[in-house]
């Protein structure tokens, strides 16, 4: 009956045919209800917070978010691949006072300040990394379950950066390095640009290339995937260290714009990283999630923390706001799936 | 020969028991304090608190469930009950006022995931936040300090046991007895190794699951009375990573994160002795406290790769075998 209706339509105007199923499937389409809670959020908040809807929170929320979204993106990888990496947080500290340390002017360890920069950009990411190859060796060489071998490294790493560090944070870091938050090459700031990097990237992986294949195979049924010949533990291990490395990147920016290494950066962010990538609708099961997802689960995520701060709540009622819109969410996603099922 | 073969099997089986006793050894070759008696006693009790929240975690784990909510629900607890009981209420009102909260909590994490079917990973994380944040309004970000009577409930004796070892006696015989020799405990395993199969056979999997999630919060509320009749106080971090801390006992001893496979006696209890004999006994040792996570971390990856590996053995000699 429908199709009917449809073709004859298409019969009298097929371009007008064609653009209103175009928009009835984007409106229909469940994965898309979280991007309209976040459009009728903003619009709503644009009106009752005052100084959401200006310029200068605009940049903000784009601050905020760009590392809460990178280090979300490396975790869908994980997630889709049937994990999960509790272990971000820690990787984010680590990196954090691994930069300051190579980076401070108090070291001064190499003269030139470029090659310090290379230098400690680059042992933050590796750092990122070599903690994500653990996970996924540890995960997948010796079987271990993600939650318990994410969970110790994550004990484990940020106990070594508050030792190593005292508690101490590290300042004085170089100019350059500082002012990366607010330079921008060809009017688009580094924050941005860097974000814009790690989710193309991150996009043509999944999508473009054998490994994104291989991951999502991976994910919805191992057993099948390694019957089928997939290397199954060479991608298990990739994904997470590409979480640990994306969890390095997010580091840089959260340093830089502290203009620290502090070795409990990073600390509360764990649940907003999950809840950005399972709002999104990525599955904790593996198999299932886009990048795009992910992106909108974050952007939902800041503008949720920023609005509420505007708002004048108080930290406490900002947290219990925070759980009521995350079930509301989750919610609202589920009985889209469920209408068309 | 023989012998010595049975008595490797039997070690690889209780892996996790060897490893408690691995860590009570090498911690008393560091310190003589460390394995007197009055120490293993202040281990028993220091582990109560751990011991009982990590019970009701187990129940939720065996369903293949989650509860990240319940060192929230903790908090949420000791506040109200400190609350009540600074406000002048007897301590026999204020304790199962104090449990109903606990139990209040596990309702509404079961509504949200038995009758609106959101995954308990988000449910748990949604009340996690709601808990905390309901906790600070409640005691406005101020630590509250108990009166002396609480705390007289925790360093007091029935027949000679400290209370908080009593308290977790019952509570880990009950729960054992529940888990064990019941249907509900039955049907418990059943939903955890396959949920839908559990629904079909007639099985009220709505009705278990929120029977799991009330256990746990019960077990949160109680886990946090103890925890208070020791400290005294309660600070705004109060429970903080319980949660993490809870889990991780069950899974060492041995209850799959998938549902279906673990038991509480005596996986759960060995597992929370193990955290709380690692944290005592660098304490006792004198070891830099910056070392503690570190060391803990550390320890906890070790016994769990050891499990592994003890399961991936076995596995491998079962397929060897049906081979054969």
């Amino acid at each position: 009956m429908k199709s009917k209706t449809d073709s004859e339509a298409l019969k009298h105007n097929p371009e007008a045919g064609s653009s209103n199923k175009l928009i009835g499937n984007l409106l229909r389409n469940p994965e898309n209800t979280i991007v309209y809670v976040c459009l009728f959020y903003y619009l709503v908040m644009a009106f009752i917070a005052p100084g959401f809807f200006t310029v200068n929170n605009s940049w903000n929320i784009l601050f905020n978010l760009m590392p809460l979204m990178i280090v979300a993106v490396g975790q869908t990888f994980v997630m889709l691949g049937a994990g999960i990496d509790l272990s971000v947080t820690s990787v984010v500290a680590m990196a954090s006072i691994i930069g300051g340390y190579l980076l401070s002017d108090m070291t001064a360890l190499v003269e030139p300040v470029w090659l310090r920069m290379v230098m400690g950009l680059g042992a933050m990411v590796l750092a990122g990394g070599l903690i994500g190859f653990l996970n996924g060796l540890a995960v997948t060489r010796l079987g271990m379950p993600a939650f318990m071998v994410t969970l110790t490294t994550m004990i484990l790493f940020s106990g070594t950066a508050i030792w190593l560090t005292r508690s101490q944070n590290l300042y004085l870091l170089p100019e350059n390095f500082v002012n990366l938050t607010y330079s921008s090459l060809l009017f688009v700031p580094y924050p941005l640009l860097i974000g814009l990097i790690v989710i193309s990237a991150a996009w043509f992986l999944l999508n473009k290339t054998l490994f994104g294949e291989w991951l999502l195979a991976s994910g919805m049924n191992s057993k099948t995937a390694y019957l089928s010949g997939v290397p199954v533990s060479k991608t298990l291990v990739k994904a997470y260290v590409l979480s640990g490395c994306c969890a390095a990147v997010a580091s840089i920016l959260y340093t830089a714009r502290l203009e620290t290494g502090s070795p409990v950066m990073g600390q509360h962010i764990l649940l907003d990283v999950i809840g950005a990538v399972v709002i999104g609708g990525t599955s904790l099961f593996g198999g299932v999630g886009k990048i795009h997802w992910t992106v909108v689960g974050a952007v939902f995520m800041t503008l949720l923390d920023n609005s509420l701060n505007l708002l004048g709540l108080s930290y406490f009622l900002i947290m219990i706001v925070k759980g009521l819109v995350i079930l509301l969410a989750a919610l609202l996603n589920l009985m889209q799936v469920r209408k068309l099922t | 020969m023989k012998i010595l073969r049975a008595i490797v099997r039997l070690m690889i089986r209780h892996a996790t028991v060897v490893l408690l006793l691995a860590v009570l050894l090498s911690f008393s070759l560091l310190s003589p304090k460390f394995l007197v008696s009055s120490n293993l006693v202040n281990i028993l009790i220091q582990s109560s608190s751990l011991a009982i929240l990590a019970i009701g975690m187990t129940f939720v784990l065996l369903t293949a469930g989650i509860d990240l909510s319940v060192g929230s629900a903790m908090f949420v607890v000791g506040v109200v009950s400190g609350k009540l009981v600074i406000s002048g209420l007897s301590l026999w009102w204020a304790i199962p006022l104090a449990l109903a909260v606990g139990m209040l909590f596990g309702l509404v994490n079961a509504f949200f995931i038995v009758r609106l079917r959101i995954i308990p990973f988000i449910v748990t994380l949604a009340t996690f936040y709601a808990g905390r944040g309901l906790g600070l309004l409640i005691s406005e970000t101020r630590a509250i300090n108990l009166p002396e009577s609480f705390l007289q409930i925790g360093s007091s004796r029935l027949l000679g046991i400290p209370m908080p070892v009593l308290i977790l006696l019952v509570v880990l015989l009950l729960a054992h007895f529940v888990l064990s020799g019941t249907q509900f405990g039955r049907q418990v395993y059943a939903i955890g190794h396959n949920s839908d199969k559990a629904r079909k056979a007639g099985i009220p999997v709505d009705r278990i699951l929120i029977g799991v999630y009330l256990i746990c919060g019960l077990c949160a509320a109680i886990g946090r009375l103890v925890a208070l009749a020791q400290l005294g106080a309660v600070s705004p971090t109060f429970g903080y990573q319980n949660e993490f801390m809870a889990i991780a006992a069950a899974v060492l001893g041995g209850t799959s994160l998938f549902g279906g496979k673990g038991n509480i006696l005596p996986g759960t209890l060995v597992g929370a002795l193990l955290i709380q004999a690692i944290q005592n006994g660098l304490v006792v040792i004198n070891a830099d406290p910056y070392l503690y996570p570190v060391v803990t971390g550390m320890v906890i990856f070790l016994i769990v790769m050891i499990d592994s590996l003890r399961h991936k053995s076995a596995q491998k000699a079962l397929r060897t075998k049906t081979a054969a």
